[in-house]
């Protein structure tokens, strides 16, 4: 079955085929089209479609809505951006300014029937009614940034926990996020083509989406006529009787997830580097002659692109850093043999002409050289996916060792764990060698949600001491207050099993005298161990009697008629389930969940699939940022 | 369909909206129908023969892979390969045309617009790089083919040939380099010999002195092509290799790699950055904190740089005219403090 980011592909390749499905692209005419996205429309498209492809679509001009575009006066125009007064209003500026030939609207979510008529108007007065060629709702307002991981909002705020959890939020504020996050979700299922059942916890924002999404998607299953879920919009041999499951959590289930430090390759490129949109940005300093000819350190950036298409990264981005350092070492030494190979052949063929082995070759080194040149591409391509790892792995490793990273999340692992520590949370603190003020904030913090209990006065001490280390406090008063108020209704052990062990250093990637100097980064194995959001996904996929989700409400859009009673009719397991966290997320709960997932397909009959998604993906710095924000307006 | 087409209830709304109005508004005159720049048609021409030319090259690749001896259809690959060929060369002329008409009109159009057309221009030559690939490449199945059918035949004929000709394979001289195509050719040829002269054994003699000429020239014939194609070969080698590089440029991109982004920003920040300017200079403040004025005014005169070395912004300057004398003002104030 077709993943959500291949069905997203597929529905943007068709928009930009003028709403046609796509032929085969060689034998047919092409056609040449401009592309106007908004802001959002190109968060959606840049992880999906580079550049090139876009081209071998026809897309000759990507172009931002809200720019200053020049006239092409015999082109055909797709816009792709969301209905608000802002965007409809510039669509209606370029159809009075006769931007373009044609104008093919889509619309990332449904455009309300007074906004259509806006641009009806417009259109009428410029008398070019029949240059507004189509006007489409694509229903794709959302980010796939993998096969199985979605997020709704890039770096909007309107979407972030701060947004949802602040004191003074208002009723109608509240609503609209409901709303968006709503859409969205609608949006995603709508493109999947299927109708899950959803569940949620009580009692907050969670199960305020869940009536919501209910509604809607009961008000679209019986309006027969426009249904995107009837059995002729599914096409063959994608129907299943399994439908999948839909859980959605709110935030504030698990708070100490989204500040733990981690230690695999993908979720610490966003720790440390705050990969976005699959994307990594790279501080790298480089020597550069200085006029004086001296050598001076340039500080550059640099981003990199991490795509499901390259298969190192598919491969490692779950694995534990050490492994990956090994991993790139390995396909370093792969690569260099390749490179060795048509170095023997250059030599081989022309330089030593006297050779007698390149004389008897002579027979079939056109057909030899012809091949290699052809494998020259894939070469070429191959190095600098290695090149890029060599790089990101480098300048990870240095956040690493400079900010004693391992020591972290050894420390971190072993409190969510109830291990016992060799060292004491206050040394860490007053350590100003380890780490910066923000990973002592976010350790203190992890220990105050999954530690022993404190009492409020060695919370105050640690606060004096956290304050004389430069740190900022205010997060911790409304980690305070959040865990009063959850006391009351939540058990806080729920993180079990986890832990880690530190194997020995010295294996094959020091033996190889790597560029990667681990000395003094330990090498952590990871025990597998489920966070809060697995153990329900698992509880609610199995059907599983487990006390944190005995009230959990139960929908179904299906049943004709919508009873309140919570009780499960299906009692057999889901093969498939997405889970959605409102609030942020991030990838180490992402992973988590994927390395659940796998665990139990491999295990027992049957496959198991996990879709993860969340409102927004935020790493721990911005995490706490708005914890900060929330603490400074109590 | 994840979609849902609304295009009927535009248009509907368009209807609704034009009747209400037919009695209010004055309508604007209806454009007339827009004559297609010469650009564009030439570019849709190009396009629509490189279909056809696709559509010509799948025939020809599905003739050239049949493997059976006898289906085989010579004069109509060799047609096709002909045809091909003449169609390459004419695209590959037209789009430097094109390319050279882009150039030409460089001044006349808007950014966008060229670079449109260069895009244009780039992709069709890009296509057509790939038909030719795809070309050499049905036409090394073909050659491959034939060399098998040939080793076929020589199988199956071979003892024939031989048992008569012996002298005629054996006497002649032969290049050491090309011997075994020599020897391929050869072989053929006296098949084919054996098959022509059934029946007319009183010209043998004669014949077969003709024949041993034929089957040398055919031999040089054979190897001058083997030469060309691999000749040929090296070229596209080289082709691709200079295709490459340029490939690499572009795979990396995103359409998130936009300077523009950073451009609206800018254009952004100033704006604001000139209204706290206009705020500040209208406030009391100004006398009350000097030091700070100082600062903005010095970082408004940095912006200004920075607009002045920047060429996109060539309107910009036109705008800051009345800043720059707020400018002079306030260094005057400045100077009146200290």
């Amino acid at each position: 079955m077709a993943s959500i980011r291949e069905k997203q592909v597929l529905a943007l390749k068709r928009m930009l085929n003028f709403n046609t499905p796509p032929t085969k692209s060689s034998s047919a005419e092409p056609q040449w089209k401009v592309l106007v996205y908004d802001r959002f429309g190109q968060d959606i498209i840049s992880p999906l479609l580079t550049v090139k492809e876009l081209r071998e679509l026809g897309v000759t001009l990507h172009l931002n809505l809200h720019s200053d575009r020049d006239s092409i006066p015999d082109v055909p125009a797709i816009y792709f951006v969301l209905p608000t007064d802002d965007n409809i209003r510039r669509i209606c500026q370029d159809i009075q300014n006769q931007l373009y030939d044609s104008y093919y609207m889509n619309f990332i979510s449904a455009i309300s029937r007074q906004k259509l008529e806006d641009i009806a108007q417009t259109a009428i007065q410029c008398n070019c009614v029949q240059q507004v060629s189509k006007v489409f709702d694509q229903y794709l307002n959302f980010i796939s940034l993998e096969e199985d991981m979605f997020t709704l909002r890039n770096l909007d705020k309107e979407l972030s926990y701060y947004e949802i959890n602040k004191g003074d939020v208002k009723d109608t504020e509240m609503e609209q996020i409901m709303d968006t996050i709503v859409d969205s979700l609608f949006s995603v299922f709508v493109t999947l083509g299927t109708v899950p059942i959803i569940r949620c916890p009580r009692g907050n924002a969670a199960e305020m989406v869940a009536e919501k999404l209910d509604k809607k998607l009961r008000e679209n299953l019986r309006d027969a006529r426009n249904s995107f879920f009837t059995t002729d919009n599914i096409q063959a041999g994608q129907f299943s009787f399994q439908r999948p499951l839909l859980v959605l959590l709110d935030r504030n289930l698990d708070l100490a997830t989204m500040l733990h430090h981690t230690w695999t390759y993908q979720a610490l490129a966003h720790d440390v580097f705050n990969l976005l949109l699959n994307r990594v940005e790279i501080e790298e300093s480089i020597e550069v002659k200085g006029p004086a000819g001296n050598m001076m350190i340039k500080k550059k950036k640099k981003s990199y692109d991490l795509n499901p298409s390259d298969r190192f990264w598919e491969k490692e981005k779950g694995s534990p850093f050490p492994q990956v350092a090994e991993a790139v070492q390995e396909q370093l030494e792969t690569y260099k043999t390749h490179e060795d190979e048509i170095k023997k052949m250059k030599s081989a063929m022309g330089l030593e002409g006297d050779d007698e082995v390149a004389f008897s070759m002579m027979n079939d080194t056109t057909a030899k050289l012809t091949s290699t040149v052809s494998s020259l591409p894939e070469l070429l391509e191959m190095k600098r996916l290695i090149d890029m790892h060599t790089n990101i792995a480098t300048a990870m490793l240095e956040h690493i060792k400079h900010r004693k990273l391992d020591v972290y999340f050894e420390m971190e692992e072993k409190m969510m764990s109830k291990a016992l520590l060799d060292k004491s949370l206050m040394d860490i603190i007053s350590d100003p060698d380890l780490g910066t003020p923000e990973d002592k904030v976010r350790i203190f913090i992890i220990a105050l949600i999954c530690g022993p209990p404190m009492s409020d006065a060695e919370i105050d001490q640690y606060c004096v001491a956290l304050t004389g280390a430069n740190c900022e406090v205010a997060p911790i008063s409304f980690i305070r207050r959040w865990r009063a108020y959850n006391k009351m209704n939540a058990a806080p052990s729920q993180y079990g099993g986890g832990g880690t062990t530190t194997v020995g250093m010295f294996n094959k990637l020091m033996n190889k005298s790597s560029q990667f100097l681990m000395e003094g980064v330990k090498n952590l194995v990871i025990k597998r161990h489920n966070l809060p959001a697995t153990r329900i996904v698992d509880g609610l996929m199995e059907s599983k009697t487990l006390q944190e989700i005995e009230d959990y409400r139960y929908f179904d859009p299906k049943l004709l008629r919508s009873d309140s009673s919570s009780v499960p009719r299906n009692k057999s397991p889901f093969q498939e389930a997405y889970v959605f966290m409102i609030g942020g997320g991030n990838y180490i709960e992402y992973q988590n969940l994927i390395d659940y997932a796998k665990s139990k397909s491999s295990s027992s009959a049957g496959q198991k699939r996990i879709v993860y998604g969340c409102s927004q993906l935020v790493n721990a710095s911005r995490f706490l940022e708005q914890l900060g924000h929330l603490g400074q307006e109590m | 369909m994840s979609c849902r087409d609304r295009t009927g209830e535009f248009l509907s709304a368009c209807k609704v909206l034009q009747t209400r109005q037919i009695n209010g508004a004055i309508q604007r005159p209806s454009h007339p129908l827009k004559q297609r720049s010469e650009f564009t048609q030439i570019a849709k021409r190009i396009g629509r023969d490189l279909a056809n030319t696709f559509t010509k090259l799948e025939k020809l690749t599905i003739l050239a892979k049949r493997k059976s001896l006898f289906d085989d259809k010579p004069v109509e690959i060799q047609e096709l390969t002909y045809i091909i060929k003449q169609d390459i060369a004419s695209l590959n002329k037209q789009i430097a045309q094109l390319q050279q008409f882009v150039q030409h009109h460089k001044q006349q159009n808007g950014k966008h617009l060229q670079t449109h057309s260069n895009t244009v221009v780039v992709s069709l030559q890009s296509k057509l790089a790939n038909m030719s690939n795809d070309f050499k490449g049905v036409l090394e199945v073909r050659t491959e083919n034939l060399k098998h059918q040939k080793s076929r035949r020589e199988q199956f004929s071979q003892s024939n040939a031989m048992s008569m000709h012996p002298s005629t394979v054996g006497s002649r001289e032969k290049s050491v380099l090309f011997e075994d195509e020599a020897t391929y050719g050869g072989a053929s040829g006296g098949g084919d010999f054996v098959m022509n002269m059934d029946g007319s054994s009183k010209h043998q003699q004669q014949q077969q002195l003709i024949d041993q000429q034929d089957t040398y020239i055919e031999d040089r014939a054979n190897t001058m092509q083997s030469i060309e194609s691999t000749i040929v070969e090296l070229g596209s080698i080289f082709s691709q290799l200079a295709h490459m590089v340029k490939d690499q440029e572009e795979m990396v991109q995103r359409i998130d790699t936009n300077v523009e982004d950073t451009e609206m920003n800018i254009e952004a920040a100033h704006g604001e950055i000139l209204k706290y300017f206009q705020s500040v200079t209208s406030n009391r403040c100004l006398i009350d904190q000097p030091p700070k004025i100082r600062n903005t005014l010095r970082f408004l005169y940095k912006i200004q740089k920075i607009d002045a070395s920047c060429y996109r912004f060539s309107y910009i300057p036109s705008r800051s005219g009345p800043k720059r004398e707020r400018q002079t003002m306030g260094n005057n104030e400045e100077d009146c403090d200290t």
